[in-house]
């Protein structure tokens, strides 16, 4: 009896356990997490982008010294250096920057421990007027040397001239995102090097999202239309600088630069048209500056974006009625959207499960620069959004460069300015 | 126009920047550029993404950039923005953002 009584007394204290336990765990679900940071990099020349190793190693560009690794204990070793580094066991002389060109993105193999494979995106004068490559190394086994490049892809557009266009100069638009997809194949996102033929282009790599495996070669679903290069798994891309994956069912989710108006985060379909065609006498335009119409019109002044987009849409659904439409265009204005990141785990509460987007911020013709990183809730279907929250920073924002999550479930940001911070949710 | 009028004219135009940097406060300056100029050139001035460093500029040079930008002149890549931003300049905010450059970025 006594037995059956301490059993009753346990089960009722269980239940009121429970229930007391239930309604703070419906809270926890509902919870906006608030942020601590702590910097993990300082005073560095414009870091791109970074690559975590299960143990916090942390992998990390900078566009124009090269390629480093800070260990988990905090210490900074160089790996490759681009030409005219100082500091770096080795260089790679033909990479360099330029603009907006230089070294960007980076990912780790998802079978590192086997092959220590690292994959670095940077512009090389290997073949002239130069190109963007995609690079693949070994990294020593004491995270002090990368050796073994192999050049995966070698025939991303660069630009090598200047132009008549706003941010015209030599190096524009390269795209330069690297990740794995859940499926197991690399991606990497390029740009239209302001060339108004490239973004349709059948065979250019610019403007597009290629899907490969280690190699470089083509993942074998990859679904283009016919005639164009098989690597290609979207395109008609203005400047895709983020990249992530739906965390319910791997799918793509892009973002990218708009024009003066409308940066666009879009869930992409295999095969998928961007909408992006930046040519001149087409969809109603004349002739524009340097055969590119993607700031026209009136390119050198402020105008109202939404007079923009009848002009030259970021995606034009009357061209091309497939094309991918925009879950998001940020309200239709550019503010430069860069890096993409799903936020994953129940450390974020209400955010767990939804994208987060890093703007790098550019104010013109009245807009606000915008230096932020968004919370976006996207819809089932991939054409709207159910809400966007803009993250409330505990420390000063920057020019957001670059969002990873670390394995530590913290979300790092990397800006321009020369910092990478971790983002600790509470 | 004569020219001993020409020159007095030219040397009048080379002199205004001039003298607007001795007018310049650096103070002024400072929240000036970290209102309009910080997001590109950076706070220590080395410059952001493929926006130029001004490391190590004469005040002179920066005060006549400025005012050519905001006259809508070409000068570069990146004109269309900086005339967007040199456009809210007045005189005075001109001088002390090139007081500020050229004694703090060096």
């Amino acid at each position: 009896m006594k037995r059956l009584l301490a059993q009753r007394a346990l089960t009722a204290i269980m239940a009121s356990a429970m229930a007391a336990a239930l309604p703070s765990m419906a809270a926890a679900d509902d919870r906006v997490p608030k942020l601590t940071s702590t910097t993990v990099l300082e005073e560095r020349d414009n870091p791109w982008d970074m690559a975590f190793l299960p143990d916090g190693t942390m992998f990390f560009t900078e566009k124009c010294r090269g390629l480093s690794v800070r260990l988990a204990s905090g210490t900074v070793n160089a790996l490759l250096g681009m030409t005219g580094s100082k500091g770096y066991p080795s260089t790679a002389d033909d990479l360099f920057c330029k603009g907006q060109a230089g070294m960007q993105g980076v990912a780790i193999d998802p079978d590192f421990s086997r092959n220590r494979f690292i994959y670095v995106y940077s512009t090389s004068l290997k073949t002239a007027p130069g190109s963007n490559r995609l690079m693949r190394f070994t990294v020593g086994d004491d995270l002090k040397s990368v050796a073994n490049r192999t050049d995966i892809v070698e025939d991303v557009p660069y630009k090598p001239l200047a132009s008549d266009h706003p941010f015209g100069g030599p190096g524009a638009h390269n795209g330069g995102r690297v990740r794995f997809g859940p499926d197991g194949f690399l991606y990497l996102t390029t740009g239209d090097t302001h060339n108004g033929v490239v973004p349709q282009s059948p065979t250019l790599l610019g403007g597009k999202v290629l899907r490969m495996d280690r190699d470089g070669k083509a993942a074998p679903g990859n679904n283009p239309p016919a005639g164009f290069d098989k690597r290609i798994y979207t395109y008609g891309h203005r400047n895709v600088q983020g990249i992530a994956f739906r965390p319910a069912d791997g799918v793509p989710v892009a973002a990218e630069h708009g024009p003066w108006h409308s940066d666009e985060v879009t869930v992409l379909t295999n095969g998928g048209n961007g909408g992006w065609d930046p040519r001149p006498n087409m969809a109603g335009r004349g002739e524009c500056p340097g055969n590119y119409c993607g700031y026209s019109p009136n390119q050198r002044e402020g105008m109202a974006p939404a007079e923009r987009v009848k002009f030259m849409p970021m995606t034009d659904l009357v061209t091309y009625p497939n094309a991918m439409p925009p879950a998001w265009n940020n309200n239709g204005l550019s503010q430069g959207m860069s890096s993409a990141i799903y936020l994953t785990g129940d450390q974020w509460g209400a955010w767990n499960g939804r994208l987060a987007v890093a703007f790098m911020g550019i104010g013109f013709g009245g807009t606000a620069v915008g230096m932020r990183v968004d919370v976006l809730d996207i819809a089932a279907d991939g054409k709207s959004v159910k809400s966007v929250t803009t993250m409330s920073m505990p420390m000063a924002v920057g020019r957001f460069r670059s969002l990873v999550q670390g394995p530590d479930g913290s979300l790092y940001a990397a800006v321009d300015q020369g910092e990478v911070y971790k983002l600790t949710p509470n | 126009m004569k020219m001993p009028a020409l020159i007095a004219a030219l040397s009048l135009l080379m002199l205004q920047p001039a003298l607007a940097l001795e007018a310049g406060e650096p103070a002024a300056g400072q929240t000036r550029y970290g209102a309009n100029c910080i997001n590109c050139h950076g706070k220590t001035g080395k410059g952001l993404a493929e926006f130029p460093a001004l490391v190590g500029l004469d005040g002179v040079h920066v005060a006549q950039r400025l005012t050519r930008y905001r006259s809508k002149e070409e000068l570069g890549p990146n004109s269309a923005v900086m005339w967007s931003i040199a456009g809210e300049l007045s005189d005075a905010d001109i001088a002390n953002i090139a007081a500020y450059v050229s004694a703090t970025f060096k």
